[in-house]
């Protein structure tokens, strides 16, 4: 019996992917022993044991490369680990930079590479939309007041003000402007980027690249419903030529490898790149309940096995996210807190 | 594949578009007009088989059509070509 570890298990208003992508390697292989790995025990996915069946604490990625690598090889040691999907942005550059390492120790994992990890900083995501056939939204790269006030008087209200890899805000004068630039600075640094809004339909692409130019699968869906932080509640499948389109390009130009997502927004017939996701989004599931399992592929592909690559999916149909409650007694909340680990 | 040809349509008149992911209602006359446009009629065909399908005069059904393709085309469900031919 093959064990997986998967983060993210913060099934929160702000989800995780960690669930979705368990939930999908139990569909296509149930008997697969699932490790969660948590930041903190309240997450709730470290209550739940039908799905997941050992949890550890881990430490943040902010925390350092050897702390948390030390960790993973203590799981491999005490779980017997075979293969580890990481779903959050802050772990990745750990995982990525340490792949070879964990599979020396046989915990494998199917990861972009350093280099196609930066392709998703905001200031290259316009090259690469042009390299594919998209469009970005006009932005600029600034690292002063001077600059935000420049950029702003050319791109006018509202203006997207956003973090080179994380954050974005919207918004609507100067004063909130220059908040969202000291916000950003303070927690991620410079260079910041501010961005036209563009209004029009979201949609993104889900895929897995085969690291060789081609890809295991990729859905495309519209957000139908979203919650007040952008997450999305409710969206539909769709078959959008020129995204789908520039979606395989892009696999094919940059040879990615492991999951991806390509944020888009649709206005008319011009298609907007407004972000790339280096990873399952949260809403991954949606891909297994049609047909294009995902998560199953890219843990066949990190364990050397030939993944399907079948993308037939019918346009059409729903992803409803809903929320669940149970109950359970602190045993499990004590065991995490006093152990770290369940 | 043009844009009406490429619409999924229920008999009950709901209609979803694959590739944007919007979905519209029609009632009875709109899903006639619309099967009838995806059969490739042109204004004069449809005007016609509305005045022997339904009770209506030339005139208002020449009216409804022509208020219906305005509606198709600020939809965006019928593109240029379509919107030449009819």
């Amino acid at each position: 019996m093959c064990k997986v570890a998967v983060s993210g298990i913060n099934a929160v208003d702000n989800p995780g992917p960690g669930l979705g992508v368990i939930k999908g390697i139990k569909d296509k292989y149930e008997k697969t022993a699932i490790v969660g790995l948590a930041y903190d025990a309240m997450e709730p996915g470290v209550y739940m044991d039908w799905l997941i069946d050992k949890v550890y604490i881990m430490p943040y990625p902010s925390e350092g490369e050897e702390p948390f690598i030390n960790r993973l090889l203590y799981i491999k040691e005490t779980a017997g680990l075979d293969a580890a999907i990481p779903t959050l942005d802050a772990e990745l550059p750990l995982f990525i930079a340490n792949s070879d390492k964990l599979k020396n120790c046989g915990i494998a994992t199917f990861l972009p590479t350093k280099e196609q990890f930066k392709l998703r900083s905001k200031d290259k995501v316009s090259e690469l939309a042009e390299d594919i056939g998209l469009k970005v939204p006009e932005s600029f790269t600034v690292v002063s007041y001077e600059d935000l006030t420049s950029a702003i008087n050319e791109i006018g209200f509202p203006v997207m003000i956003k973090g080179i890899f994380y954050k974005a805000y919207k918004a609507f004068n100067y004063q909130e402007a220059t908040s969202y630039f000291n916000k950003i600075v303070s927690e991620w640094g410079y260079p910041v980027i501010v961005q036209k809004v563009v209004s029009g339909e979201e949609m993104n692409v889900v895929g897995v690249g085969d690291g060789e130019g081609s890809h295991f699968g990729m859905v495309g869906i519209k957000k139908l419903w979203v919650t007040s932080l952008g997450k999305i509640w409710t969206g539909v499948t769709v078959k959008h030529e020129k995204m789908l389109e520039a979606a395989e390009i892009f696999v094919e130009k940059y040879k990615w490898r492991g999951a991806f997502e390509l944020e888009c927004i649709v206005s008319g017939d011009d298609v907007y790149l407004i972000e790339i996701n280096p990873r399952f989004p949260a809403w991954v599931y949606f891909s297994v309940g049609v047909g294009i399992n995902l998560p199953a592929r890219l843990l066949d592909a990190a364990l050397g096995k030939e993944p399907d690559r079948t993308s037939d999916y019918e346009a059409g149909k729903l992803y409803i996210r809903f929320t669940d409650d149970f109950v359970t007694d602190m045993g499990t909340f004590q065991k995490i807190v006093t152990r770290g680990e369940r | 594949m043009s844009r009406l040809n490429r619409l999924a349509i229920s008999e009950e008149g709901f209609i979803f578009d694959p590739e944007t992911g919007n979905s519209f209602t029609v009632n009875k006359t709109g899903l006639f007009i619309i099967n009838m446009l995806k059969e490739g009629k042109d204004v004069e065909d449809i005007v016609e088989a509305l005045t022997e399908e339904f009770e209506v005069d030339r005139e208002e059904a020449m009216r409804d059509v022509t208020d219906f393709l305005e509606q198709l085309r600020f939809m965006g469900l019928i593109d240029k070509t379509e919107d030449d031919n009819v």
